[in-house]
């Protein structure tokens, strides 16, 4: 270990306590790291307020159990800052410094979490690879040799995390966004249930789908992040009433539980490798007493999961971002007309691919066609929701590949829509279709590249998730891990 | 879902208010043809038409409704902060006709 | 060829809420521009909506007035379409699931009852305001967000009077209500109606044409039986009438061409994703509906019944609710209801109109108001006396007892002095004795006169009467 920052947060939190660290050593060590950082990860560095807050904190007795004191984060920039440009990765909000804070920032810096930086995505959170957004790609920090995406949208964060610059970062899920980049870098990567975790103050993609989603490097430490984040918020009407159990009060106990594997997802999967490892996590399950079924579903349903998702989100997001239009907010390069004023800020706003799901989206609801699209996609989604829920109805989790391999090369990847897609590769988007609980974590390596697998539960069933996830993280024994600390033990070797 | 073509995507655009260059409208013709094809099969998914369109992942159904007090408003320079052209405490735009 | 008239009125009615229909911001109609307005108003990103329960309060008083079903589930639904008075690129409205729907309300026309069918009534939110000046438009997001009403007729409406009678009836309602201003000419009630025309017994409907601007109710009947007329004489002279948009010219008295519809505008309509479907309660609806202020048929009632007043100045007091409002405070005070209603429509509205003021800026206390019927009732001062009293309450609002004192307004009722006074009449005019008992009447008159003359009207009459012929009987 080079510095407690390379741990876990339930450990720096101890170690803060036994007085071993300050939040002022950890921020600067973070600080340096990011800078040190060639991933391109980061819309801005938040160095001099960091500095000043942790040392603020340094001088403050460190509260037990509050697990974030002092803990540096980074922040997808796709949250809403008060004082710092928030951007989204695209031209259109160049400029735009918001006046309020997102919910989750809130609480975060309530918590006495120190905001370093805000992260790189994909346009708009509008996209798969990171790869897409105005300050172009965010690379792999597992690939020194910048081949290979990270994934994304939320690629910054995920950097962050898996180059162990912080210990936990905040992203957004509409479709994988979280939880894919999470399988290719190494990373714990959780989504919540739907209305769990305030969206207030997330820059829309697509309300019905999106969610606040995080990266941490141990199950136990998404489980601190929830017991954070998860409240009720007035801000946000859909924040859901329920009491929130004491999401750290887990037992890591699978016995008796009941596991569906979907075959479908796992026969679209060709790479041998991923399907072995992924096997061997199912064995050391059901060695813990876990039951776990191989299970049949409609494989007309997981075709429509990527078309359905491609619809509802575009569809969503066109609507969403009519207000970025140059005149309450972004650039404005004036015109002789309120129309032209708007037309040449979305020109020259949005990129080429956030113009085209533009299109899509709006097509979709256009009069003439909502029925047999937009309707359509909904519909799609009402009987892919249906389908899971039956399961849940016999069983606690569905645990499948995360993705069907390591993370792949930059230039043979498109972020255009077609028809050769892999269901293996858009299968979690059924986390954000029916809002359920979803859980990516490293289950191994292919050449020095880590993989992961997924968990999902039925809504608000999060204690079950996170049980039934530490078994798994106990299995393969990948906790804490980051790309550094992967090297320093190879070497070690 | 009509047929489509260059023009009508043309003209889709240029409603959301953007343009694009002709490539990309290729592009985007291609994506559509793929889209076409899967929401066809979608459509001949048993049992979709009968099914209820979803917005909701689940039943969110709510009884609370805010109360009508109001907060303490952004000042007016705050308001205007991000703005671009800002004339006598209002948003300027180039007059708007019809 | 003689052609019936259809018209269909959409009315978009400005709540008067505290805050607006999905943000926070205040709601004062203050003058100062972007003063009103939170993140929301403006479209800063990751803002949310949050539904007002007063302004679904008074979405569910209205559709109760207006005899509509109640949907107990509150869908919204967004509208999407780019303008530049329109923060968001979308309007957040309930088109799939209006609050209310089906209902009506009762016209009087010509001596009979017209029920006029209303399809549907929504809430939705304002947009900002443009101010236009010569080369530019500045934006004030003030009015961004302030609660809404849509109600919208059925194409039952058959004339340009029925249109006027429809509008002053909902206006009414709203007003009432305490839903709204109902103002036209300030924007807070808005009407767009569209006209066509068909031959009698005809049950196709002709084409219509939208007429928007109209900031007056008497505009409104204008402009429908102008509208009639042109689209009549197009269809005599064998031309056609076209689906355009037009305007009312309130110098010319006509409506002038504002643009060609082309196809119908698609908003692309769907739910929105922001704000979960909100149940409410039957109970909620039934406390909103209970605890409507009293609306104008019930307040006509009461005024007949409980005030005894008579149906015309009833009426008079009720041609605002601030004036009806302002009578029932006085009225507290008081048992004289009739001679309270005569003072309000002659002396108050009297001064109101000659100050160009409407009664919401009639800051008197109204206990004051009925002080001074009560003073004027008992006699104890005379009309020009009450004038005098008035004149300083409305300047100064304290008691009219206490103005009185300072005035000296009062009137002689010591018996003593009236009768010195009545005698020294009498002896200077030695034959009215006897005048009086050949049967001249006017010798009565005359002496009252006299008496009056010498105080400056400051005898009680009654008193002086009675000792008048008292001493002429002599």
């Amino acid at each position: 270990m080079k510095h407690i920052l390379d741990l876990t947060i339930a450990e720096i939190h101890e170690a803060l306590l036994e007085g071993k660290v300050t939040p002022l050593d950890l921020t600067k060590e973070a600080l340096r790291r990011c800078k040190e950082n060639k991933d391109n990860a980061f819309e801005m560095i938040i160095e001099e307020d960091a500095l000043k807050k942790a040392d603020e904190l340094s001088k403050m007795p460190v509260p037990k159990d509050n697990f974030f004191f002092g803990i540096p984060y980074v922040a997808k920039d796709n949250f809403s800052t008060k004082g710092y440009e928030t951007t989204a990765s695209s031209n259109i909000l160049n400029g735009y410094i918001p006046l309020f804070d997102a919910s989750v920032i809130k609480y975060l810096n309530e918590a006495g979490a120190i905001m370093i930086a805000k992260s790189t995505l994909d346009e708009l959170a509008m996209g798969g690879t990171g790869t897409t957004g105005h300050k172009g790609i965010t690379f792999n920090p597992w690939d020194k040799s910048h081949t290979r995406l990270v994934g994304g949208s939320s690629a910054g964060s995920a950097v962050s995390v898996s180059d162990a610059i912080v210990p936990f970062a905040l992203g957004s899920d509409t479709g994988d966004s979280v939880r894919k980049p999470a399988s290719y870098s190494g990373l714990v990567g959780f989504k919540p249930t739907w209305g769990l975790v305030s969206r207030f103050g997330l820059f829309p993609f697509a309300p019905s789908l999106d969610h606040v989603a995080y990266f941490t490097r141990s199950v136990f430490d998404a489980a601190i992040a929830t017991s954070l984040l998860s409240r009720h918020d007035e801000n946000d009407s859909t924040s859901s009433y329920k009491d929130r159990p004491n999401y750290l009060n887990l037992d890591s106990s699978v016995k008796g539980k009941k596991i569906a594997v979907i075959k479908g997802i796992i026969n679209s999967i060709t790479d041998k490798h991923v399907l072995n490892v992924f096997d061997k996590s199912v064995n050391f399950l059901e060695k813990n007493g876990a039951k776990v079924d191989y299970i049949d579903f409609n494989a007309d349903l997981l075709k429509a999961i990527y078309p359905a998702y491609v619809v509802i989100s575009c569809a969503e997001a066109t609507s969403n971002d009519a207000n970025l239009d140059g005149i309450k907010f972004g650039p404005n390069y004036g015109g002789k007309s309120y129309q032209e004023v708007m037309f040449n800020a979305r020109t020259k706003g949005f990129s080429a691919l956030i113009k085209r799901r533009f299109v899509i989206g709006s097509y979709a609801l256009m009069r003439e066609n909502q029925n047999e699209v937009f309707l359509r996609a909904q519909k799609a989604r009402r009987l892919i929701v249906d389908a899971c829920n039956k399961i849940f109805e016999s069983y606690d989790a569905i645990y499948c590949p995360a993705a069907p391999s390591i993370a792949p090369f930059i230039n043979k990847t498109s972020e255009n829509v077609s028809e050769d897609f892999m269901i293996a590769d858009n299968w979690l988007a059924i986390g954000n279709f029916g809002g359920y609980p979803s859980i990516t974590l490293p289950i191994g390596f292919e050449n020095d590249l880590p993989f992961g697998a997924n968990l999902i539960c039925k809504p608000f069933d999060e204690i079950n998730l996170f049980n039934i996830s530490l078994k798994i993280e106990e299995g393969t024994g990948l906790k804490n891990l980051s790309y550094p600390k992967y090297m320093e033990e190879k070497e070690a070797k | 879902m009509k047929s489509l073509n260059k023009e009508i995507l043309k003209d889709a655009a240029n409603r959301l208010l953007f343009d694009m260059n002709e490539d990309e409208y290729d592009t985007l013709l291609n994506e559509f043809d793929a889209i076409q094809r899967q929401l066809n099969l979608i459509g001949n998914i048993e049992g979709v038409d009968e099914a209820v369109p979803m917005t909701f992942p689940f039943d969110v159904t709510i009884t609370y409704l805010r109360d009508d007090v109001p907060e303490t408003p952004l000042t007016q320079e705050e308001v205007l902060r991000n703005a671009h052209d800002v004339k006598e405490g209002q948003i300027k735009l180039p007059k708007v006709v019809g | 060829m003689n052609f019936e008239t259809v018209v269909g009125i959409e009315i978009h009615v400005e709540m008067k809420t505290k805050s607006k229909m999905f943000s926070l911001a205040p709601i004062s109609f203050g003058l100062t521009p972007n003063t009103e307005v939170v993140a929301l108003d403006i479209a800063f990103p990751g803002t949310m909506p949050r539904v007002n329960k007063e302004a679904v309060k008074n979405a569910i008083r209205v559709s109760n007035a207006l005899h509509m079903h109640i949907d107990q589930e509150i869908w919204f639904d967004r509208k999407n379409y780019f303008y530049s008075d329109l923060p968001k690129g979308y309007q957040i409205t309930q088109q799939a699931r209006p609050i209310g729907s089906e209902g009506y309300l009762v016209i009087n026309v010509d001596g009979k009852e017209k029920k006029i069918g209303i399809e549907r009534l929504h809430m939705e939110e304002d947009t900002c305001m443009q101010h236009h000046f010569s080369d530019y438009t500045l934006l004030d997001y003030n009015r961004a967000g302030i609660p809404l009403i849509e109600i919208v007729s059925k194409p039952e409406i058959r004339s340009g009077e029925e249109a006027r009678k429809y509008v002053e009836k909902i206006r009414e309602i709203v007003t009432f209500s305490n839903v709204s201003d109902g103002k036209m000419e300030e924007g807070s009630l808005r009407c767009d109606v569209n006209v066509s025309i068909r031959p009698y017994g005809s049950d196709k409907f002709g084409t219509k044409v939208e007429i928007k601007n109209l900031n007056s109710i008497a505009n409104v009947e204008k402009a429908i039986d102008y509208e009639a007329r042109r689209q009549s004489e197009l269809l005599l002279l064998g031309k056609e009438v076209e689906q355009e948009t037009r305007r009312f010219d309130e110098a010319k008295k006509e409506t002038v061409l504002m643009r060609k519809k082309t196809d119908a505008a698609d908003y692309k309509y769907f739910t929105e994703p922001n704000i979960p479907p909100i149940r409410l309660s039957d109970e909620f609806v039934k406390d909103a509906i209970d605890t409507c202020p009293e609306l104008y048929d019930e307040k006509l009632y009461r005024f007949l019944n409980n005030y005894k007043l008579n149906e015309v100045d009833a009426k008079i007091l009720l041609a605002s609710v601030e004036m009806a409002d302002y009578y029932d405070k006085a009225a507290k005070f008081t048992s004289l209801y009739q001679p309270l209603a005569n003072f309000m429509i002659s002396e108050v509205n009297g001064y109101l109109n000659k100050n160009n003021l409407t009664i919401s800026k009639f800051n008197i206390d109204p206990k004051f108001i009925s002080e001074l019927v009560e003073l004027l009732q008992s006699k104890k001062i005379n009309s020009s006396q009450g004038k005098q009293i008035f004149e300083k309450l409305v300047k100064e609002n304290r008691s009219p007892l206490i103005i009185q004192k300072e005035l000296g307004a009062t009137l002689v009722n010591d018996e003593g002095t009236i009768l010195k006074l009545v005698l020294e009449v009498l002896d200077a005019n030695p034959t009215l004795r006897d005048d009086f008992k050949a049967g001249k009447t006017r010798t009565q008159g005359f002496v009252m006169g006299q008496i009056m003359k010498k105080t400056g009207g400051k005898v009680d009459p009654m008193i002086a009467n009675k000792l008048i012929l008292q001493e002429l009987k002599k």
